[in-house]
């Protein structure tokens, strides 16, 4: 590819730990390869310099007032493509667990006595809840691998392979243990795919940072979780960690 | 019919590890599970085992396999690629070689599938009779609790001793050792490998109410019953759980995977299920089946009846493993298939 020829891209972060930014940092020496592919115009983490000429822009973070409103969309305006990366820019993420929280509880456990001088948005939003995404890499933090690959796809201009089936599959392949039969609940049944299983490979559980896939049959896990002796309570928390956007996007539908 | 000492048998097993001229994999545990597995020594090697997670079949059917890799530089240059790990593989139970006996035939079908084939030629496969009884399974029903061939080797615990049965020249090379102390069986140990084999038949928990070769007929007549297949759906995930744990399911996907020069990358397959939910998506965005209760439907179809019609096997060999690792529970081949039979003169 000429140099010329490749397009430029922007990072842009909202609420959110900028941790899948960081991820892109580590790639490290693949860092070198990427910019074969495309020119980076603005990424805070590792250049001083900043354009508003990009075509492809990166999202981070999910969107809580009307600043970044305002903000995201004059990006979507500035940019051909839009990426949204990592869980609180495609589901939500953590930000959305307060959206099933009473506000003004939320608010004073934030901002105390000053929450008066602070707008927020009662619901956390992911980016596609604002302005139209064209892709989105997920994941709590964003994979390495998969996010080149989104950005190779976006510069040859084919479609990425991004899974819509359970962490299961991953699961299986890995030969795991599943954590059902180790006396642990998980939510891999109802969470896409696309992490290699990481968090079960190591011995742990799914939580579900990659967000519920398309259609998943949630109300066959409540009844699981609860025949497996879990109490509603404990069930709603296994859904609200990264799925509470998600979960109210579908009951409006 | 041949007797090999337990002590003696582990001599050679490692021996075939320190040989090297093969990959030794066996049963391991697994946490509370078991899986096939490379051995570093003979100890590992559990052959008392239940059932393993996944079955053999992973050794000539990778999860994950390159088929051809390309590069762009000059031109497009491509070349086929097939990984062959030659492998002794032991702790094989009756219903997973009877499994292989069934892929051999559906790889080796019109085009013959070399990644398979060249895997499947280089391994040798020991085979073992069942100590223990998953839970699950009901190979007693399927016919597939013992088996006559399939084996290179077939290994019966005789307490202190195995009675190795020899089943092909492959599998009598490999005892063909100096160092290997054996000798033929006496007529009593012929007869309490029959009495043993006779005695598994009788420990299966599950089982089938009615002779398998009436499935492809029952599948038949129950196709249309929507009714059923949705209300047994009703909880399936949809995860392909049941699919990927399965000894003969064979689906496959296979997808291009760019290097991030876009100058070279490789063409991989990776199993796939009908029953997840893009499995039978075309271009154009049709689904063949969109609906949970089809796809879980075209399970037992493949199962009972359409694998029968082209193979002349029923092609579920009673492991048990996709109804022990549903987690819904809603994968057990006895409970649809008995419901079916029981319903069938309503």
């Amino acid at each position: 590819m000429k140099p010329e020829e490749r397009p430029k891209a922007a990072f842009f972060d909202f609420a959110g730990c900028e941790g899948d930014q960081l991820q892109v940092a580590n790639l490290e020496e693949k860092i070198l390869d990427l910019l074969n592919i495309v020119e980076l115009v603005s990424f805070r983490e590792v250049m001083t310099e900043h354009s508003d000429d990009y075509d492809v822009a990166f999202i981070e973070g999910s969107i809580t007032d009307s600043h970044a409103e305002e903000r995201l969309k004059e990006i979507r305006n500035n940019a051909d493509i839009v990426v949204a990366i990592g869980a609180c820019a495609t589901i939500g993420g953590i930000n959305s667990i307060r959206n099933a929280q009473d506000f003004e509880k939320v608010q004073e456990r934030v901002y105390g006595d000053e929450r008066e001088h602070y707008e927020a948005w009662e619901k956390a939003k992911p980016a596609k809840a604002v302005v139209d995404v064209d892709y989105e890499v997920h994941g709590c933090p964003i994979d390495r691998e998969e996010f080149l690959h989104v950005v190779q796809s976006i510069v040859m201009g084919r479609e990425p392979n991004i899974p819509d089936y359970p962490v299961c599959v991953e699961c299986k392949l890995n030969e795991n243990v599943c954590a059902f039969e180790r006396d642990e609940f998980c939510v891999g049944p109802v969470t896409r795919a696309g992490c290699d299983s990481c968090c079960v490979n190591e011995g742990t559980i799914c939580w579900g940072c990659r967000g519920m896939i398309d259609n998943p049959n949630e109300e066959a896990h409540e009844e699981v979780l609860e025949e497996y002796g879990l109490t509603a309570e404990e069930v709603m928390k296994k859904f609200d960690l990264y799925f509470t956007w998600q979960k109210e996007a579908r009951e409006d539908e | 019919m041949k007797v090999i000492k337990k002590e003696d048998l582990e001599n050679f097993v490692d021996e075939l590890i320190a040989n090297n001229e093969k990959e030794v994999v066996g049963v391991k545990s697994k946490d509370s599970k078991y899986v096939f597995d490379k051995l570093e020594n003979a100890e590992e090697l559990e052959l008392d085992y239940d059932v393993t997670i996944l079955p053999p079949k992973k050794y000539f059917m990778p999860q994950r396999e390159t088929l051809v890799e390309y590069e762009t530089r000059e031109g497009i240059e491509m070349e086929a690629v097939n990984e062959v790990v030659p492998r002794i593989i032991i702790g094989i139970h009756p219903y997973d070689l009877e499994a292989i006996k069934q892929m051999d035939k559906v790889f080796a079908d019109s085009p013959e599938d070399d990644n398979y084939l060249e895997k499947r030629e280089k391994s040798v496969l020991i085979g073992v009779n069942m100590k223990q009884i998953s839970e699950w399974s009901f190979a007693g029903s399927m016919g597939t609790a013992t088996i006559e061939d399939g084996y290179d080797l077939m290994l019966t615990d005789l307490g202190d001793r195995y009675a190795v049965e020899i089943g092909t020249s492959k599998g009598r090379e490999l005892l063909e050792r100096e160092s290997l102390e054996m000798r033929d069986a006496e007529p009593e140990e012929v007869e309490e490998v029959e009495n043993i084999e006779e005695n598994i038949q009788n420990g299966f928990e599950k089982e089938l109410d009615f002779s398998p070769q009436n499935l492809p007929w029952l599948l038949a007549e129950n196709y249309g019953d929507e009714d059923f297949w949705e209300e047994n759906a009703e909880d399936c995930y949809s995860c392909g759980t049941c699919n990927i744990v399965c000894p003969t399911c064979y689906c496959f996907d296979v997808q291009d995977f760019s290097d991030i020069s876009l100058e070279e990358g490789e063409r991989m397959r990776q199993w796939d299920g009908c029953m997840l939910e893009a499995f039978a998506e075309v271009a154009g965005g049709e689904n063949f089946r969109e609906e949970r209760a089809e796809r879980y439907r075209h399970r037992y179809m493949r199962k009972g009846r359409y694998l029968y019609n082209r193979f002349g096997d029923i092609a579920c060999v009673g492991c048990g493993r996709c109804s022990s690792q549903c987690v819904p529970d809603i994968a057990d081949p006895t409970d649809i298939f008995n419901k079916l039979w029981s319903d069938k003169d309503e």
